[in-house]
């Protein structure tokens, strides 16, 4: 409840505060999202795994975010920039896919 | 589940050699699961219900505020691209306005180009340039003829029809067998849309416009010509105007031809000859070309004797 409660007052809070994505880290912030929405999956399930742990959570959201917008720099500076961003939503969408699906079994039991 | 993970891991790293089978079978952190057994090591028992650490909450907090940031940028992005495409559009708008206005200045000095030439010449040479230019293309010229129109067929009627690209529409070979059938049947002028052809005029496609002397035209179709009294006769007989009868019972576009009384075409735009020079000497040329354009209907630009 209150991590649902949390994610609300940072929706309000970037709402409200309204910040200027500088131009430099524009191509990034939709990687970052997808990244940020399969640690959010990984934590979710986790909890209903009973296995959740805030350390990990943490860390996994970091990593995940900085290591997509990584590879995404890379690849634009090798000039595959498309590609490989195209890879890391491949493989974070399978990891969302799989996360969600084993909550949708610990919530409906289907 | 936590079975699973657990076989899962092999070896102390936790890494499996096949990532991909990894990923697809077990998609979340092994990080967790890692935990877990930490925990049940030291006995520490797992929060309860949705309770997350202080250093979680501010990660959630983060989380809501990068999405709520990420929707503001997408959103802000939006109006731009539409700003962009309508600043092309009224671009676009405004270099037509412009080639209009352009074209319409250039057709009132050659008028005056023309009176001045008139007041110049005496009155012989002056009607047989005129003649020439009518002939040609390059002058106004009225008469009684005939409009062929063309039009597209209606969306939503390809129902009937079994294309499966949409309505059937006029397509630049259409024009041409109607123009080339036109001056086949013994047109002297003719002119799609306001557009005179000339000897040197093209009808072609560039993707779906229609290009007529390089300027687009759009349907609903109509070429006017002018010809000999017996102009439609000869040319419901032809092949292009049975053809599109038939394409038009067929497909739903529309094709008509009707007789028109004292049509009057505009003048095509001055020809620019930049490579072809004339050859003979003038006076030898100029009788020739005054005799056939006094005989009439041959000079067909397009092969009109097909």
């Amino acid at each position: 409840m209150i991590a649902v409660l949390a994610l609300l007052a940072g929706v309000l809070l970037g709402l409200w505060l309204d910040p200027t994505v500088p131009a430099a880290l524009q191509p990034y912030l939709p990687i970052a999202v997808v990244a940020a929405l399969d640690a959010v999956f990984g934590g979710v399930r986790a909890k209903l795994d009973r296995i959740f742990d805030d350390k990990q959570f943490v860390v996994s959201f970091i990593s995940n975010v900085l290591v997509a917008a990584l590879i995404v720099y890379l690849g634009d500076q090798l000039g595959v920039g498309g590609q490989l961003s195209t890879g890391v939503v491949v493989v974070l969408g399978v990891r969302i896919f799989g996360n969600v699906a084993a909550i949708r079994r610990h919530l409906f039991r289907a | 589940m936590s079975d699973d993970s657990g076989q899962s891991r092999r070896g102390p790293k936790g890494f499996t050699p096949d990532f991909l089978t990894e990923l697809f079978r077990n998609p979340l952190d092994p990080g967790y699961a890692d935990a877990a057994a930490r925990r049940a090591k030291t006995g520490r028992a797992a929060r309860s219900g949705w309770s997350v650490g202080p250093v979680g909450l501010v990660v959630v907090v983060l989380l809501g505020f990068l999405f709520a940031v990420a929707y503001r940028q997408t959103m802000a992005e939006e109006p731009g691209r539409a700003q962009a495409r309508s600043g092309l559009v009224e671009q676009i708008k405004q270099r037509q306005g412009e080639t209009d206005a352009l074209s319409t200045r250039a057709e009132q000095l050659r008028e005056e180009v023309n009176r001045q030439r008139e007041a110049a010449l005496g009155g012989s040479h002056a009607a047989r340039l005129r003649e020439l230019e009518a002939s040609t293309g390059l002058g106004r010229v009225r008469g009684d003829g005939v409009v062929v129109e063309l039009a597209d067929a209606p969306a939503g009627q390809d129902a009937l029809s079994d294309t499966d690209a949409g309505p059937a529409q006029v397509i630049y070979l259409d024009l041409q067998s109607v123009a080339n059938d036109l001056w086949g049947a013994g047109a002297e002028a003719i002119a799609i849309n306001g557009q005179r052809l000339t000897s040197t005029s093209t009808i072609r496609s560039a993707g779906q416009a229609i290009l007529v002397d390089f300027r687009p035209v759009t349907g609903p179709y109509e070429v006017s010509a002018i010809g000999p009294g017996s102009l439609r006769e000869r040319y419901e007989a032809s092949g292009s105007a049975l053809t599109m009868r038939q394409v038009a019972k067929v497909t739903g576009m529309s094709f008509a031809v009707r007789d028109a009384d004292d049509l009057t075409l505009p003048a095509a735009p001055e020809p620019r000859l930049r490579y072809a020079e004339p050859a003979v000497s003038p006076s030898v040329s100029s009788s020739g070309g005054d005799e056939s354009s006094g005989s009439g209907t041959s000079p067909s630009p397009s092969g009109g004797g097909r």
